[in-house]
């Protein structure tokens, strides 16, 4: 027995082709960890700056709806770029606000 | 490993009918795999820049201030986050041309970021070196 997706396997031999739900399934919890990241941040930064803490708590949220969001829209592309470009925005919008943070002497004192 | 997209079913080659000529999203839709492998990298590079700003914010608000360096916590704070920024645009970048190169089916193009980040790192632990060996000098 050829193990999948190894070997010279027809299209009906290779598990992933007929249905590629293993990848799919990684890529899921992919974004599932990206979403616990944000919450991490978020809940770090809870306890020193509850204002900026909270956003970036609720972008969590966002994100992981992000991952599950299927493409409805008949252009799967245009949606998985939206998407991609969408959590690069909130990165890129919490490192502005962290560099702020750390610029303008947000932090706390050290003890 | 890239797969002609003519041993696609049909309805992957055919998922993305309308893409224009020159546009992003021309080409025929690859191998759901490789979209989906082409997608974790980019998430694992956004991760990675968040680790970066996590890692700048816990420099700046947990550590000790240097004795003798006043702004020694932000000269290892802000580089971190702004490479976390800069990450998070060039995973973007990363993944477009990607997606492009898999929807022609051409060889995936070279990758900066990790060039990026060992550079970065280095540079980073060089100058936390420098700045433990100067605080302890000036004590």
């Amino acid at each position: 027995m050829t193990p999948p997706g190894t070997g010279d396997a027809t299209p009906a031999g290779d598990m992933e082709e007929i249905d590629p739900g293993l990848a799919r399934e990684r890529t899921s919890l992919a974004w599932t960890r990206t979403a616990i990241s944000f919450a991490a941040l978020g809940g770090a930064l809870l306890k020193t700056t509850p204002t900026v803490g909270g956003p970036v708590l609720g972008m969590s949220a966002l994100v992981w709806g992000l991952g599950r969001m299927t493409h409805r829209s008949g252009r799967p592309e245009a949606a998985r770029r939206l998407r991609q470009l969408m959590i690069t925005v909130t990165v890129t919008l919490v490192s502005a606000v962290a560099l702020a943070m750390v610029l303008l002497g947000g932090g706390s004192p050290p003890r | 490993m890239t797969r002609p997209a003519s041993r696609l079913p049909d309805t992957q080659r055919d998922a993305d009918p309308e893409g224009s000529a020159g546009g992003p999203g021309d080409g025929s839709e690859p191998d759901a795999r490789f979209t989906f492998a082409n997608e974790r990298t980019f998430l694992a590079w956004n991760r990675t820049a968040l680790a970066l700003v996590v890692a700048g914010l816990a420099v700046a608000q947990l550590l000790p201030p240097f004795p003798g360096v006043p702004f020694g916590r932000q000269l290892l704070a802000v580089p971190l986050i702004a490479l976390g920024a800069i990450l998070a645009v060039a995973g973007y970048l990363d993944w477009q041309r990607n997606q492009r190169a898999l929807r022609h089916g051409q060889p995936l193009p070279r990758s900066p970021l990790p060039r990026i980040l060992a550079t970065s790192i280095t540079a980073m632990a060089i100058i936390a070196a420098v700045l433990i060996l100067l605080s302890a000098a000036l004590k």
